[in-house]
């Protein structure tokens, strides 16, 4: 019989129970989905990184590695494994495809998993496993002949397997790419076989070893790893670890991205979740107080009733669970799916969703926790006698209140009066309110600054900074300084010289402009576009908040496999991209630097043939890859939009429906008196107008706060500065003042169907 | 003077199948200015037939004059307008608004009412000139039925309508009560209708109406109707 009223119970009070169920399931979904998102992210990638033997850390030397090399460092107590490894940028023949040529001879490290044809076979001589996800953009299949030109050699074999490799988890020619563009760029496998045989001429064209590169897995800390190393090689190299790589550090910060988000925006919708919960349930047991007390005085045991009303709570808690399961999964699936965006950004075999285990414990805690708040509201109400506990619950006796003594205040209109004291009054209300509102707020203006401030990034770096049409990669490597500049300046264009160093034992790149004719451009940290000087370097923004530099200090750093220091001083800080250092020509050959032409910036439309011009990006292919990473960007913004909305519309018509039941029997006799319906409503709607410009006032700074805080988490990764554009602002306030106003609206036109006859005469 | 008339009025109050007459074609005219008590059994049909005159409720057959308007057709809007107007209402659950004080609450009909009385002067006349600034929890039974008749009277009504004003109260509070709705009738010369279980107050009564199962058993007018003092309560 119990079971039977439990559920006429929950048919009455369907509207707390149907938005407590949206609240729970909103909360849980946002929270389950943002920790799906990034443990998946780990686990799948981890999982690639494990099958294709991800390297710990990479030796890199211009002379290349001997064979007596790699068993030095294999000899290294602490590595586990390594191999002598080649990439290489080459062109796809009568294309203009770029594919990175990849060589390891020891296929335990820096690996391939297959995905289609043949196992690799490092004896092949002409067999290539190309990447699949490449192969599928250009309509590629296992079996097509492929033939690779670098410089004048080509190398021509068969496409025998399709490939991953967390080696180019993230596959990108260079640091101006945001996003992988698998129509243009990819990379192939080749065995040492094949590059030793089929390519001698290429072997001869590079002095020394093919393999600039030895890559080793090992479980030593860099320190430990590169002082064991440098005495194993017998000189120091630049070594990178892991972490200074695209492919993890990217994927990482992906990673690390997901969990900053899932520590705020679930805390937040979980939070609200649980205070609606706690407000509710004890508004519901309160109006169930005669029932609470018949149920006792017919001789029901305190602990039955306890468990009847508490079931009310689990219920919502596992048909809130149970939903927010299926809205986690969605989210993450929504975020990271086969066809969506973070597959164009990160390669991997599947995209198979995973929850962390503790995620689970939250769920179950969750659970209880509602089941607690239920039973305690219950048991507040069974306190004391039957008869105590058939009384009607009474809400708080009024009190004046300190500003009622003001004029101001007694001059204040009937309904003004009614309103604030009635704030006050159900103070849990209000609040919960209040916070609803806030939370909308917040996630409104967080999710569309975070848009105006990565659009603000964007348009500084590829609307203004970038004043060129085409960039014109060069063979650094074979051509001499004056080779570059002549071609630069036949190209009527600006040019750049990127030279890898070290900072300490981490490595960064330095780049060389000389700028004349204003078509690359640099901003400062407020993100304006500012000159470059000649009396230092320009350090960016993570690299002077890593060293604690600053305009004036100075700086040393080692270029790349040389034992040459350089101290120079810090002429600014930039905003940048990459993680770097830039210096003028003029500096640069003052400070004594080796450097030769690497890239040609110009608006040439022809640009003519020549051995020394690996490839050209055009600035619109260069755009196009970050509309991808902002496709990303925009989802997740919008679901925060939509999330931010239903939020609002939930627990303020929550909290509106809550108002009118309590408010029911003064509204009656409003309209007993003599009220119209439409100024009840007006009565009605501005308690919660004044709540939501409140509301707004918190939610303001809050927002910028979290978003702040957002940038601050994302720092590592990209130099932002907050900004926020007018129709932000706009869109903010006005969604916020809309969805208040709607709710407002809704509770108010429920004002028609008061019954004055029915409510005056039940008991206060 | 007739200032209320009921013709032939019905209310009918249907639940599925069920049907329940409240009213069945009653006809009534009441004169300006009388204190007259309607007494019946519950479910008689008395609150129902306040409900109607007070404009809470329309009748579904039938029409009700008051004033020499009809008011059995008139809009939700123009039903608010009539009950801000013309009636006051008591009720034995007093009904304020408890986020108000007491001056608050009767002020508030300043809000609606095109020509209220002022409320000190209504709190005065009730006899709570110093319990204005207290809210109504702050009160005792007997002071927050005061407030309640302040607050109908403040719209300067012409009738004052009272379901069981002294059903909640101890006989001497009731008793005060009801001294101060009848010197409304004698001095003001308002309309003041009472609904009541209650025998003893029909005795002060100009017009005593009993109603049962819907219909008016009788309506009398009492030539000689005692004063409060002289009732045995």
């Amino acid at each position: 019989m119990l079971l039977r009223k439990l559920f006429r119970t929950l048919w009455k009070y369907k509207a707390q129970f149907i938005s407590m169920v949206i609240m729970v399931a909103l909360g849980i979904g946002v929270f389950l989905g943002f920790n799906v998102e990034w443990y998946s992210l780990e686990v799948n990638t981890g999982e690639i990184y494990n099958a294709t033997g991800f390297a710990d850390y990479r030796i890199y030397s211009d002379k290349g590695f001997t064979a007596e090399d790699l068993e030095a460092v294999k000899g290294i107590r602490g590595v586990e494994d390594a191999t002598r490894y080649l990439s290489l940028n080459v062109s796809v023949k009568d294309d203009t495809d770029t594919l990175a040529l990849t060589v390891s001879e020891n296929m335990k490290v820096s690996g391939i998993l297959l995905m289609e044809g043949e196992p690799y076979s490092p004896k092949d001589p002409d067999g290539f496993w190309l990447s699949d996800s490449y192969a599928a953009a250009n309509g590629i299949h296992v079996g097509d002949p492929l033939t690779l030109v670098y410089q004048s050699v080509t190398v021509s074999g068969t496409v025998k397997g399709l490939v991953k490799s967390s080696e180019y988890l993230i596959c990108l020619p260079d640091s101006t790419q945001m996003m992988p563009d698998y129509s243009t760029y990819g990379y192939v496998y080749i065995s040492p076989v094949m590059l030793d045989n089929a390519i001698p001429a290429l072997y001869r064209m590079i002095a020394g070893s093919l393999y600039h590169q030895i890559n080793v897995r090992s479980s030593l800390d860099k320190p430990a790893f590169v002082e064991a190393a440098d005495r194993a090689l017998g000189s120091t190299r630049l070594i990178l670890s892991k972490d200074e790589t695209v492919s993890w550090s990217e994927a990482q910060g992906e990673v690390n991205e997901g969990k900053t988000m899932a520590s705020i925006l679930p805390v937040l919708f979980l939070a609200i979740a649980i205070l609606t919960m706690v407000t509710t349930m004890h508004r519901i047991c309160a109006s169930e107080k005669t029932q609470i007390g018949t149920l006792k005085a017919l001789g029901f045991k305190d602990r039955r009733i306890l468990v009847h009303y508490s079931a009310y709570a689990l219920m919502i808690g596992v048909i809130g669970t149970a939903l927010g399961i299926a809205i986690g999964y969605g989210l993450g699936w929504f975020i990271m799916n086969p066809d969506g965006a973070m597959a164009t950004y990160i390669d991997v075999p599947s995209w198979t969703l995973y929850a962390p285990r503790f995620t689970w414990y939250v769920l179950i805690a969750i659970n209880a926790f509602l089941t607690v708040i239920g039973f305690l509201s219950v048991r507040k109400m069974l306190k004391g006698t039957a008869a105590d506990a058939l009384r009607p619950y009474s809400p708080k006796r009024m009190k004046h209140l300190r500003f009622e003594e003001t004029k101001r205040f007694k001059r204040l209109g009937f309904g003004t009066k009614w309103n604030l004291r009635d704030c006050v009054r159900h103070k849990a209300r209000s609040l919960m309110t209040l916070f609803g509102i806030v939370g909308c707020m917040v996630l409104l203006v967080g999710g569309l600054g975070m848009k105006d401030t990565m659009d603000a990034f964007l348009d500084v770096f590829y609307e203004k900074a970038i004043n060129y049409t085409t960039r014109v990669n060069l063979d650094e490597e074979h051509m001499t300084l004056e080779e570059g500049k002549a071609l630069a300046e036949s190209l009527e264009g600006d040019w750049a010289a990127g030279l890898a160093i070290q900072i300490g034992d981490k490595g960064y790149s330095l780049e060389i402009y000389s700028v004349t004719r204003d078509k690359v451009r640099f901003a400062d940290t407020e993100m304006r576009i500012v000159p470059l000087k000649d009396d230092g370097a320009y350090i960016c923004a993570r690299i002077a908040r890593d060293y604690h530099l600053k305009a004036g200090d100075s700086l040393t750093f080692s270029p790349y496999d040389s034992n040459e220091r350089y101290t120079v001083p810090v002429a600014g800080v930039l905003d940048s991209m990459t993680e770097g250092i830039v210096m003028t020509e003029a500096f640069a050959n003052r400070t004594g630097l080796d450097y030769t032409v690497s890239a040609v910036f110009t608006d040439e439309k022809e640009i003519p043939d020549s051995p020394h011009i690996l490839n050209k990006q055009s600035k619109q292919s260069i755009m196009d890859s970050f509309d991808t990473f902002m496709d990303l960007m925009n989802k997740m913004i919008w679901l925060l939009v939509a999330a931010a909305v239903v939020l609002g519309i939930v627990v303020l018509y929550n909290l509106g429906v809550m108002s009118y039941t309590e408010r029911y029997r003064e509204m009656a006799t409003l309209k007993v008196v003599g009220f119209k319906d439409s100024k009840i409503g007006r009565l009605l709607i501005s308690q919660n107008l004044w709540l939501t410009v409140l509301g707004i006032l918190i939610g303001v700074p809050a927002g910028i706060g979290i978003l702040q805080y957002l940038l601050t988490a994302l720092a590592a990764e990209y130099e932002l500065k907050l900004t926020l554009g007018p129709a932000t602002w706009l869109v903010s306030v006005l969604l916020t003042f809309g969805v208040s106003l709607l709710v407002g609206l809704m509770v108010a036109r429920k004002n028609r169907h008061i019954d004055m006859v029915a409510a005056l005469k039940t008991d206060e | 003077m007739a200032i209320v008339e009921f013709k032939d009025v019905s209310r009918v109050y249907r639940n599925g199948d069920h049907e329940q007459r409240a009213l069945d074609h009653v006809n009534l005219s009441l004169e300006e200015g009388k204190f007259i008590v309607v007494l019946g059994p519950s479910g008689a049909g008395k609150s129902t037939l306040l409900n109607m005159l007070g404009g809470l409720d329309s009748p579904t057959e039938g029409t009700i004059v008051v004033g020499g308007k009809d008011i059995s057709t008139l809009t939700p809007n123009e039903l608010a307008e009539y009950r801000a107007a013309s009636v006051g209402f008591v009720f034995q659950s007093y009904n304020l608004i408890p986020t108000l004080t007491v001056i608050e609450n009767v002020a508030l009909v300043k809000e609606i009412a095109p020509d209220p009385l002022s409320s000190h002067d209504m709190l005065r006349a009730v006899g709570l000139e110093d319990h204005i600034h207290q809210f109504p929890s702050e009160l005792s039974g007997g002071e927050q039925q005061r407030v309640s008749i302040a607050r109908a009277l403040a719209k300067n009504p012409h009738i004052l309508l009272c379901d069981e004003p002294t059903g909640a109260l101890d006989s001497e509070t009731g008793v005060m009560v009801l001294k101060l709705l009848l010197s409304m009738a004698r001095d003001l010369g308002k309309t003041i209708i009472i609904v009541t279980h209650n025998q003893n107050i029909a005795k002060m009564a100009d017009v005593v109406i009993r109603v049962k199962n819907g219909k008016i058993q009788s309506c009398e007018n009492q030539e000689n109707p005692l004063s409060v003092e002289e009732v045995d309560w």
